[in-house]
């Protein structure tokens, strides 16, 4: 954690002026039309250009962009943390914990799957906490156990070793994965309590819509697929949507699950086109592509009510992210030859 | 302080009406009421200057074509100074 007075303006400024360069909705139409060769070509007109050129004589087509996509979020996520001090860091690094998460889920699974560490090495997101040191040393590792030991002395240290029993009696890499979201999701909210006005106030609502919109889609899932799991064990604390007996309860009656969601004071207004289609239609994905798109107007609304705040990094983060996900989804989509209607329904654009 | 400065003056000049020997030091006071006043300006749009300054630099890190829009925003409240200084001439 950094100390020291922190820098509001300054990164303010900066993530506003990135956030105005990302993609609109016409740079989508374009892609769409385009093969991976073509959008590679046109992302490197764009501020993806360095990653393009970079790895462009190692790797073609759908995985050139791919890695390009990965590479230039955590340089811009990295840039964040470079450039914050004080509170600022913290808030932010708090966030981007998500990729330090993502980053050991994905050397987890590679150790198990015995892939070797230069393949490791390109998935991931170098974009969290974690320094690159350690994450070198972890992907060099044969055995999780010896992968744990590494973290020693980070948060992650602990949860991982109480779900490592639980790894072993099973065989399956499920408790080690929840230990490590659930680390996550629960340090989220710490040492913020509950404030009730001002932009901490605002903080601390948007992490709480993104943990009960993350219980929400996990109860959705279970409710949809039957699946005779412990919805119990998948439930996120510090949400306002859900306590932990109501989820239980509404996992088995799908269309009291979504009336509960829909008549929630915050989120019921916002989410109700989202409902409708959810009613309507069959698929689930429509729903978390709505959810998404909620979260992320959220987002850009907090930011316009406190001007030079955190939220205006959130929003950015988000934004990015979604760009990052729209454009795999076009390269993916058209790598497999969906038609142009299917790829614009995969895409999330506000 | 800030508020203090007017009364400061104001009890100066009210002391200048008795006698030629409180009218020097009168003087004396009022000079020191707007010296303070300046000072106390300045320091006001430094403070100012100073969260606009690290947003201008921000953005010009970003885009090199605002650093004329940078300048002109990061000295806008040195008016506060310039105002400050008319304090001067009024007493």
């Amino acid at each position: 954690m950094s100390t020291g007075a922190s820098n509001p303006e300054y990164v303010n400024a900066r993530v506003r002026s990135r956030r105005a360069s990302l993609f609109a909705e016409e740079d989508y139409r374009k892609l769409i039309r385009m093969g991976p060769s073509g959008i590679a070509r046109f992302m490197e007109e764009t501020e993806y250009d360095r990653e393009i050129n970079e790895l462009g004589t190692r790797f073609s087509g759908v995985d050139l962009i791919e890695y390009a996509l990965n590479r230039n979020l955590a340089r811009h996520f990295d840039d964040l943390l470079k450039w914050s001090d004080g509170t600022v860091y913290d808030r932010i690094a708090r966030y981007l914990r998500k990729f330090d998460v993502w980053n050991l889920k994905t050397i987890i699974r590679g150790i198990y799957t015995d892939t070797d560490p230069e393949t490791i090495q390109t998935d991931l997101i170098r974009a969290g906490e974690l320094p690159d040191s350690t994450l070198d040393r972890l992907v060099e590792v044969d055995s999780i156990e010896d992968a744990i030991d590494v973290l020693y002395g980070t948060d992650f240290y602990d949860a991982l070793s109480g779900a490592f029993e639980d790894y072993e009696e099973t065989g399956a890499l499920v408790p080690l994965e929840n230990a490590l979201d659930r680390e996550f999701y629960e340090h989220l909210l710490d040492d913020l309590g509950r404030p009730t006005e001002g932009p901490n106030a605002l903080y601390v609502e948007f992490l709480q819509a993104e943990i009960d919109f993350r219980n929400a889609r996990n109860a959705l899932r279970l409710a949809r697929s039957g699946a005779d799991l412990d919805p119990a064990a998948y439930y996120i604390d510090g949400g306002v949507l859900f306590t932990e007996s109501e989820l239980s309860r509404l996992v088995g009656e799908y269309d009291e699950l979504v009336d509960h969601i829909a008549e929630n004071k915050r989120y019921g207004d916002r989410l109700s086109t989202a409902f409708d289609r959810l009613r309507d239609a069959e698929s689930l994905i429509q729903f978390e592509h709505a959810l998404e798109a909620a979260l992320l107007e959220y987002a850009d609304r907090l930011s316009s009510i406190y001007p030079v705040s955190i939220s205006a990094v959130l929003s950015y983060i988000l934004a990015k992210e979604r760009e990052v996900e729209n454009i795999r989804a076009i390269a993916r989509g058209r790598e497999v030859g969906l038609t142009e209607t299917e790829i614009e329904e995969e895409l999330v654009i506000l | 302080m800030i508020e203090n400065g007017p009364e400061l003056a104001q009890f100066a000049l009210e002391a200048a009406e008795t006698n030629e020997f409180d009218e020097q030091v009168a003087d004396h006071y009022s000079n020191a009421a707007a010296a303070i006043a300046v000072g106390l300006a300045a320091l006001a749009s430094g403070y100012a200057e100073r969260g606009i300054g690290a947003a201008a630099v921000g953005a010009i890190a970003e885009d090199d074509d605002m650093f004329v829009p940078g300048i002109v925003m990061t000295v806008l409240p040195e008016t506060l100074v310039i105002f400050a200084i008319v304090v001067i001439f009024l007493v």
